[in-house]
């Protein structure tokens, strides 16, 4: 008998869209249920810059996806304060850029009310050393740098609080049709096989670059344009703020701190496949090339790893334009009744990781009126906890760094956290070096449902993220792991291998000089000194 | 507070291979130590162009530069670590100790101007115990004597007038405590045509360094640097006799101050036998040296091996015939300058000492050889055998050779 789950609504896919959806919900008082292929923010929503945009960048074309990002913009540093950095933003004009475009770039920010100042360069080359000594002009902006990790863990879990449900690692095997509409989904775990019949009223999607997939198991034709875009991890955070290039956007002209590292990037091109995450190394070459306007010694920083995702762009009719740049970044809301007749059943797709509320409140204002519901979107004051500790931690002996990390980012496990530091000694232990992650951290995120598995854990403490990509705190986390009876030297093996394949992926790209001898220095230790063997037990 | 924001970007080659911290003589005595990777590299990746992180943990750093020698990627790890040093005692202040021993130079003028005085008093117990009490220097640990006819008083010769011109840099140790090296060197050039001056200097900065007085440190270095380069400018060589001091002038000066003048100083600077191995190799060097049937083990000081100039002492003092001189092959003295004179560094300094007084005591030999003053203070202190300057025994040899010649000669 296949176990089944009654809800009143279902969404698919743990992005932030459908997080943010997830968690109005709750909000709001509806039961529902997210279902995600594999981890929270497996997509596009761990797959981009982590830009909280101030709106400056779509202000002279795109002026609503302005208007609404700056409005956002405000609404998210309140309310999801401990994923959101506030490092504000330069947008910089080099002399290769259009000089015009200066004056209509302010005019239509003054125009939106996006705060823009004009900064000397003086100034400019204080804060930020690493900007090119020939550029023209420097205005900031109140961007800001978000985590989309912890974002969208977060919001799903403050959902959690509240009475949602999610269920990670559920593939959507079939959409399960009525005659007039959709009345549930049909998912199968990916590590046990185990498939699960979820029932509900109304079905969401919000699957992003999968959305056209989800949407033709309902029998729906969908386009959607799904936009690879390629980033790069630079060693190290060069800059305090958000570094934009002034100028009608294009690629690599965007670099963002994140942590303790810069995202840069980025591209765009059309892919039809969206679990196409291929890395082009001349794409790569490209963008370090245009990013050097900015910062010259962009091509003498050491990358250590690359990435790509799929903005999911959507359009009513086919337009030939492969660079994706002038379809609109715009929310698209289907609700798939009006459009195709089939009841239950809505598409949220397009936008912005800074929109994700914005899109979500639509979203739910949609189902409200479905099901008839009177309550009210309250997300633009509803604060998900905060991450700061700065109370605790003070008289644990640790490495200062790790405890620098653990003020900004321990959160409501704070306690949790601080009593296990200050009763073992290997609690304390960075396992994590590069990141400054300590077996606490990592303990914290370990839940008894799910397996363990080092990807899941890095995207919720940062290990393995540094500059030797886990090379040594891999076997260290899995070691400590075993030791600790939280999983078994069998299930530990194949987190191994699973962690360094997909770390791997991001290296090779990049893999000149030091993160060529990074990889093989990690190659050394796993296949030649611990010997594990490749490719065991792959379910995932 | 200073700018930190030091554009040394060499931890972005660091791999993480941890070979600095397995070849650190701290961390491979003590887990109190963060390490020279955590303190170094990873901590300056960590806070470049952002809040700074302040570790305490980075006193326990000598700036021995073993680390530098392991990495393979050649990550600058201590001067990372010394500007880590620097950091902390802006934020956290510097203590009157560390104020005293960082000031070598001060403290030499003082304590030998009244030397008699000082050095007796160093062996008083009552002293030593207030010493510790008020300044947190040991009582057990031994001092280096001064001398109150120092290098400085005797020798004032500042231009050379043979063709090869020599700048010696004598430095606050062969000044103040064992003006018998700085002698000993001088002797071996005019052994050797070349006449010596001694330029206008000042402390080299490395006990500065050490104790994270950055800024003072490179006052000084300026300083040295435009003295110095007066010097080489004319066709002047600088060499010197404290491997510390050669090792600063090398790479400290470089690695902190990045600038043009100490690279081109850079070029100019040898250490004393290294100078003479160059001359012997240019066919210039008086290999008129007498027998001397001495077996002597030689300790290599950590600022020696730093410079990569593989055993210049060894190279030379084997041209003595009869001479054998064998490298005891020990790590880190655990003296490390001013590090083994605090009271809470003490048990540490021990510890990496224990090796080295092992393999001193192992070895067949009659007295120790090294260059380096503050590892001879150790050697006194964990060791039974005498400690001799390369420098000394050459000139032995020579002036041995100059009295056996002028017996021979006939009357």
């Amino acid at each position: 008998m296949r176990r089944k789950i009654e809800t009143q609504v279902i969404v698919i896919g743990g992005g932030v869209t459908g997080a943010g959806v997830l968690r109005d919900l709750a909000v709001r008082g509806i039961k529902a249920i997210l279902v995600e292929q594999r981890d929270l923010g497996h997509g596009t929503s761990s797959r981009n810059h982590g830009l909280l945009h101030s709106g400056g960048r779509y202000a002279v074309r795109d002026e609503e996806a302005a208007i609404e990002s700056y409005r956002e913009n405000i609404i998210l540093k309140k309310t999801v304060p401990g994923s959101i950095e506030q490092t504000g933003g330069l947008f910089v004009k080099v002399p290769e850029d259009d000089d015009d475009y200066v004056q209509k770039w302010v005019s239509a920010c003054e125009k939106v009310g996006i705060p823009v100042k004009n900064i000397p360069l003086e100034q400019a080359f204080k804060d930020e050393p690493y900007l090119s000594k020939k550029i023209q002009a420097v205005y900031s902006v109140p961007d800001g740098s978000v985590d989309c990790f912890t974002l969208v863990v977060d919001v799903v879990a403050d959902a959690v609080t509240r009475g949602a449900r999610a269920l990670t690692y559920h593939e959507v095997i079939e959409i399960i049709r009525e005659t007039n509409g959709v009345s549930g989904v049909l998912v199968r775990n990916r590590y046990t096989g185990e498939e699960i019949e979820v029932r509900g009223d109304i079905v969401i999607n919000a699957a992003g670059p999968w959305g056209a997939n989800l949407a033709e198991m309902a029998g729906i034709s969908l386009h959607l344009i799904n936009n690879k875009g390629m980033l790069a991890v630079l060693n190290h955070r060069f800059n305090r703020q958000v570094i934009n290039r002034l100028r009608i956007p294009g690629d690599a002209d965007i670099f963002v701190p994140a942590h303790n590292v810069t995202i840069f990037g980025t591209t765009g091109v059309n892919v039809d496949d969206p679990n196409d995450f291929s890395l082009d190394r001349q794409e790569l070459e490209m963008m370090l090339e245009e990013g050097a306007a900015l910062i010259p010694d962009l091509l003498n920083m050491r990358l250590i790893r690359a990435f790509s995702g799929s903005r999911p762009l959507y359009q009513e009719s086919t337009v030939a334009d492969t660079s994706g740049r002038s379809v609109t970044r715009g929310i698209a809301l289907l609700d798939h009744k009006q459009r195709d007749g089939v009841d239950g059943f809505i598409t949220i797709t397009g936008g912005k990781l800074t929109t994700f509320r914005y899109m979500a409140e639509k979203t739910v204002d949609i189902v409200c009126e479905k099901l008839n519901i009177a309550a009210r979107c309250t997300t633009d004051e509803e604060i998900v906890p905060h991450r700061e500790a700065q109370s605790f931690f003070k008289e644990v002996d640790m490495a200062p760094a790790a405890k620098h990390k653990l003020f900004h980012w321990a959160g409501t496990k704070a306690e949790k956290i601080e009593q296990s530091l200050k009763q073992r000694p290997i609690d304390r232990t960075v396992i994590c070096e590069c990141e400054q992650v300590t077996w606490a951290e990592i303990e914290s995120t370990l839940t008894e449902d799910s397996p363990f598995n080092l990807g899941d854990i890095r995207r919720r403490t940062r290990l393995g993220m540094g500059p030797c990509q886990g090379t040594f705190c891999s076997y260290r986390a899995a070691a400590v792991a075993v030791e600790k009876d939280a999983a078994t030297s069998e299930q530990a093996a194949w987190a191994l291998n699973d962690a360094l394949n997909e770390r791997k992926k991001g290296m090779t790209v990049v893999a000149t000089g030091e993160t060529a001898k990074q990889a093989q220095l990690m190659e050394a230790i796993y296949n030649v000194s611990l010997r594990l063997k490749e490719g065991a037990n792959q379910h995932v | 507070m200073q700018n930190y924001n030091f554009l040394d970007r060499s931890f972005d080659a660091c791999l993480k291979c941890h070979a600095c911290t397995a070849t650190c003589p701290v961390s491979n005595v003590s887990l109190e130590f963060g390490g020279p990777k955590h303190l170094g590299p990873e901590l300056k990746r960590l806070t470049d162009n952002q809040q700074v992180i302040d570790d305490k943990r980075i006193e326990l750093c000598t700036l021995c530069g073993n680390c530098d020698i392991s990495c393979p990627e050649n990550v600058h790890v201590s001067t990372l670590t010394a500007y880590a040093k620097a950091i902390h005692a802006d934020i956290e202040g510097t203590k009157l100790r560390d104020h005293v021993l960082s000031n070598a130079e001060l403290v030499g003028v003082a304590a030998s101007a009244f030397a008699p005085i000082t050095n007796a008093a160093m062996t008083m117990k009552p002293v030593r115990q207030v010493m510790q009490i008020v300044l947190g220097i040991p009582a057990e640990r031994k001092f280096p004597q001064y001398r109150f006819n120092n290098f400085k008083r005797k020798y004032r010769k500042t231009t050379s007038e043979t063709k090869r011109k020599v700048a010696y840099f004598v430095g606050c140790y062969a000044t103040y405590n064992a003006p018998e090296v700085a002698d000993s060197f001088v002797e071996v050039m005019k052994h050797n045509g070349i006449e010596v001056a001694v330029p206008k200097q000042k402390c080299c900065g490395v006990p500065m360094f050490a104790n994270g007085k950055m800024e003072q440190g490179l006052k000084n270095a300026k300083y040295n640097i435009e003295s110095l380069l007066e010097y080489t400018r004319q066709g002047y060589d600088i060499v010197l006799t404290c491997t510390s001091c050669t090792f600063a002038f090398k790479k400290e000066y470089i690695n902190y101050l990045q600038s043009a003048d100490a690279h081109e100083l850079a070029k100019h600077v040898y250490d004393a036998d290294e100078y003479l191995r160059m001359l012997k190799e240019a066919g210039e060097f008086n290999s008129n040296l007498a027998p001397m049937n001495d077996k002597a083990g030689y300790y290599a000081p950590c600022h020696m091996k730093g410079q990569g100039i593989g055993n210049p002492a060894m190279d030379i003092l084997g041209l003595i015939p009869g001479y054998e001189i064998q490298d005891v092959a020990a790590g880190c003295c655990g003296q490390c300058g001013t590090f083994g004179f605090k009271e809470e560094k003490y048990e540490i300094s021990m510890k990496i000492g224990k090796s080295m007084s092992e393999a001193i005591a192992d070895a067949d030999a009659d007295y120790t050889v090294t260059e380096c003053g503050m590892c001879r203070n150790q050697l006194e202190q964990l060791t039974t055998k005498n400690v001799k300057h390369p420098m000394q025994v050459l000139a032995q040899s020579y002036v041995k050779n100059l009295e056996e010649s002028v017996h021979a000669s006939p009357k």
